[in-house]
């Protein structure tokens, strides 16, 4: 058994990184790596970093708090109201709605924590690594494969220390899971299921008819950055954009790259071959309310070929007869294992008796220090974060690939196909009309 | 059934016993009376126009007017009861294709004075209400069949003599989908997931809202019920389930010979106490029957789907409403085997099921002292309504924190769940006052 590591090179990673090589040729970016620039350079262990936060009125506070030992010294948001608290908790900081203006006036800056909408993600992320800053981004990393494959090839040329926001990944339980599987817990694996009933209101619903005027306090226009134009409306955000193709990734984007990097690193997921999904409806606006989406993975490593199915809006697996009477299978979230000899309910075999039996093998996965931590360490010159884009840009992949079958459900039904994935190539084989949903057209002005 | 039957309050008479209109020969037409004239009813009653439509009863006279200009002969009513009661010595049977919640006390006052029924599917609203209006129909002995088409068809028969000719082997899992309510990709047949509407519109000149109603807690009327949208909400319709659970659950009932099941369990969208959940799934277990193994049966609705199969070709619709039975010697998609060069080496069961005249044609001549229709009440529909309405118990949303704990045990004979006391609540709802059944 291959040891995972905390250096980005984790189990799984060396192929996809092959991968990655071989499909490098198609990044238009041009990257300089960080030790060419004359820029902040690495930050001793013992120095400060200074931090830019873009994007802080939702889920940036809370990135902002995890790296608060840091000096904060920029804040950018486009919507004052939204972000005003947290502009108040830094007095320190300059204040700045356009990130673009930011990176280029203001030079203290060491590195960024990204947390815009989904859709703003790549040119932000790809601008403070064109200028050679550390990154952290939410996730999913992109709204695209097609973005996600050009950070991850960017990122690794500059050479800058990047982290993904999906901190479940630096959980003790994160790491069992990939053990236990490792040592054969429940056998090879062939079936994960995994669910979500986070619920990003709204979806299933088509664009208003309304043009309320955009508040004195936002910048819509630059809220909007690379989505084609539309007027504002407040059902797009805070936070509901989530449910909107243009914006936000649903459910499978907002939680895949939380709930799947476990799966991922566990059965050492690469690219999936084909994928089907249903749902109660797509529409070109926004999510469905609640869909299953299938990944077909071929054997890898050692390992079975295997069936990913991901469930959100409340739909989930059966119950489990392993599982005992009176213990809770709830639809809120977690992942059912199937193995040949077993199976485990998030990183705990099922029944409990099975787990009380079970000897834990040895703790091989390094433990991390903390998600944030494990960033501002790699930042300071210590190894590479455990969800860096090495790791995140291929996961982001896979996840939007999911996104792809998802959209194109009726034109599948009506062929009479699945999707079949050409992952490497970034390309639908089977269905040509798939692929416009593999990169987003940006607006005018806006370029990765 | 022998141990349900003390549930039942009612008192049926045998309709031999009655002075009623007896059996009437073949030779000669039944009289039938309709309750529900507009929608469904009218359809079913275009089928039935070899026999003589004497009466029609519609709630709403706007809705029931084609059928009522197209036999102006048909004496006409608003309150079934009053129908009955008036027309009880000229008629021999009726056909009841009103909204689910009132099927029950429809169905039972026509089997109460020995005629014959055809109703509408689902049988029922409620698991009760199934069990004992199957029970006074086998007590009456009158000719009964449920709305439930397919059970007539060739590919029922052709499912059913495949799985019995051993062509897949034991079958252990089977899964059946719709898409309702949604109608194709981006569009709903009738709306669930939805909260009630506060408006108060005023009720139509033509309707009888408080008869609509009829066993229903009182609510103002809106146009979200009626006509036909009904069906999403847990007062008046039973959900996608309902809908079309008796249709398609009903040749795997036949094929594998299935009974009451053991458990059941489901999950679905956000529940409310309205209407029905926007998709669901439920799956129920069966024990060995005869010489048939154990069996779960997978229920998906709202544009869920099992996974497509990988013995089916690139290029073969994989269906919005489909059945695949998965045998431990290879699957059955509908009627075909997969994958198609299977089917095409194995060609045709032997038959040993006799095709039928037609849906309709077997009640007029089970009424007509016949044997008895397909979809009869005691022998299949009963057994069939409950358990789509059991699998719409599953997802009562004051349940749903209690399910994620166990799956419901199902005591079929006993019409009890043994694990789970307050759910047995929801197999029988109260009526509003005045209505029994």
């Amino acid at each position: 058994m291959r040891e995972a590591g905390t250096n980005g090179k984790a189990v799984g990673c060396t192929s996809r990184r092959q991968v990655l090589g071989a499909a490098a040729g198609l990044a238009v970016a041009t990257i300089v790596p960080r030790h060419v620039l004359g820029g902040a350079g690495h930050v001793p262990p013992s120095e400060k970093l200074n931090i830019a936060g873009i994007g802080i009125g939702g889920r940036g506070q809370g990135d902002l708090d995890e790296v608060g030992s840091e000096n904060i010294v920029a804040l950018c948001d486009v919507d004052e109201h939204y972000a005003g608290d947290v502009f108040a908790k830094y007095p320190k900081a300059r204040k700045w709605t356009d990130y673009r203006k930011m990176l280029d006036e203001q030079k203290d800056i060491d590195a960024v924590v990204i947390a815009t909408p989904d859709h703003t993600h790549a040119v932000i992320t790809m601008a403070a690594l064109k200028r050679g800053k550390h990154v952290y981004c939410e996730k999913p990393l992109t709204h695209s494969v097609w973005e996600a494959r050009q950070i991850t090839l960017a990122a690794r040329e500059a050479g800058v220390a990047t982290q993904l926001g999906n901190q479940g990944q630096a959980s003790e339980g994160n790491r069992l899971v990939s053990e236990f599987i490792w040592d054969g817990a429940i056998g090879p694996v062939r079936e994960v299921h995994a669910w979500c009933n986070r619920y990003i209101s709204p979806r299933g619903i088509g664009r208003p008819q309304e043009t309320p005027p955009v508040p004195g306090t936002l910048n819509w226009d630059l809220w909007l950055g690379p989505a084609k134009h539309r007027p504002y409306h407040s059902c797009y955000l805070p936070f509901s954009w989530r449910g909107w193709w243009d914006f936000g990734t649903g459910v499978l984007g907002d939680i895949g790259c939380h709930q799947l990097d476990p799966v991922f690193r566990a059965l050492k997921l690469g690219y999936p071959t084909t994928i089907e999904a249903s749902s109660s409806g797509v529409n070109d606006e926004t999510a469905p309310l609640t869909s299953i989406v299938r990944f077909q993975f071929p054997a890898r490593e050692g390992m079975p070929p295997l069936t990913l199915t991901w469930y959100d809006g409340g739909l989930m697996p059966e119950r489990p007869p392993e599982l005992e009477e009176g213990r809770r299978f709830g639809n809120a979230d977690d992942n059912l294992f199937v193995g040949d000899k077993g199976k485990m309910l998030g990183h705990r075999l099922i029944p409990e008796t099975k787990m009380k039996a079970y000897e834990v093998p040895a703790k091989t996965i390094p433990r991390s220090p903390g998600h944030h931590k494990e960033w501002l360490i790699a930042c300071k010159g210590g190894p590479p974060a455990r969800s860096n884009f090495d790791w995140a840009g291929p996961l982001t992949e896979i996840v939007l690939m999911g996104n792809v079958a998802l959209r194109m459900e009726k034109q599948l039904y009506e062929k009479g196909l699945k999707l079949h994935c050409d992952g490497p190539n970034m390309r639908i084989t089977n269905l040509p009309e798939a692929n416009k949903y593999i990169r987003d057209e940006y607006r005018d002005g806006w370029t990765l | 059934m022998g141990a349900a039957a003390a549930i039942g309050a009612f008192t049926v008479v045998p309709r031999h016993v009655l002075g009623g209109a007896g059996n009437t020969p073949p030779s000669e037409k039944i009289n039938i009376a309709s309750i529900g004239a507009g929608g469904q009813a009218a359809s079913d009653l275009r089928q039935m126009e070899s026999e003589n439509i004497v009466a029609l009863c519609d709630v709403d006279w706007a809705r029931a007017s084609g059928m009522f200009r197209r036999h102006p002969d048909a004496r006409k009513y608003r309150d079934y009861r009053e129908m009955l009661d008036k027309e009880d010595k000229n008629i021999d049977a009726v056909v009841v294709a009103i909204p689910d919640h009132m099927h029950a006390v429809a169905s039972m006052a026509a089997i109460k004075r020995g005629k014959h029924v055809y109703c509408e599917k689902p049988l029922t609203h409620d698991v009760y209400e199934a069990r004992v209006l199957a029970e006074a129909a086998r007590k009456a002995g009158v000719a009964t069949q449920m709305g439930n088409q397919g059970q007539a068809s060739e590919q029922t028969r052709l499912m059913c003599e495949t799985i019995w000719d051993g062509a897949i082997g034991q079958v252990h899992d089977v899964h059946v989908w719709t898409d309702r309510p949604l109608r194709g990709i981006n569009d709903v047949y009738w709306p669930q997931g939805v909260g009630r509407p506060t408006e108060k519109p005023a009720v139509p000149d033509t309707m009888a809202w408080d008869l609509w109603l009829g066993t229903a807690p009182e609510r103002p009327y809106h146009p979200s019920y009626a006509p036909f949208k009904w069906r999403g909400w847990w007062d008046f319709g039973t959900g996608a389930l309902g809908d079309i659970g008796c249709h398609r659950i009903d040749p795997i009932f036949r094929a594998l010979k299935l009974g009451h099941p053991t458990s059941v369990e489901g999950c679905c969208t956000l529940v409310n106490n309205e209407t029905y959940p926007v998709a669901s799934r439920v799956t129920y277990e069966f024990p060995a029957r005869g010489n048939m193994a154990p069996v779960r049966l997978h229920w998906y609705d709202g544009g869920m789907k099992p996974p497509r199969p990988k013995e089916l070709a690139d290029g073969r619709t994989w269906s919005t409403n489909g059945i695949l039975f998965e045998g431990d010697e290879g699957k059955m998609y509908e009627t075909r085997l997969l994958p198609e060069s299977r089917q095409t080496a194995y060609g045709k069961p032997p038959q040993m099921l006799e095709r039928s005249p037609g849906h309709y044609v077997e009640w007029i001549q089970a009424c007509k002292g016949g044997k008895p229709a397909g979809s009869n009440f005691p022998d299949h529909a009963g057994l069939l309504a409950q358990l789509v309405l059991l699998g719409n118990l599953s997802l009562q949303p004051a349940l749903k924190e209690k399910v994620t704990r166990t799956r419901l045990l199902w005591d079929g004979d006993a019409m009890k769940i043994t694990n789970m006391p307050e759910a047995n609540q929801y197999l029988r709802r109260e009526y509003r006052k005045g209505w029994t059944l």
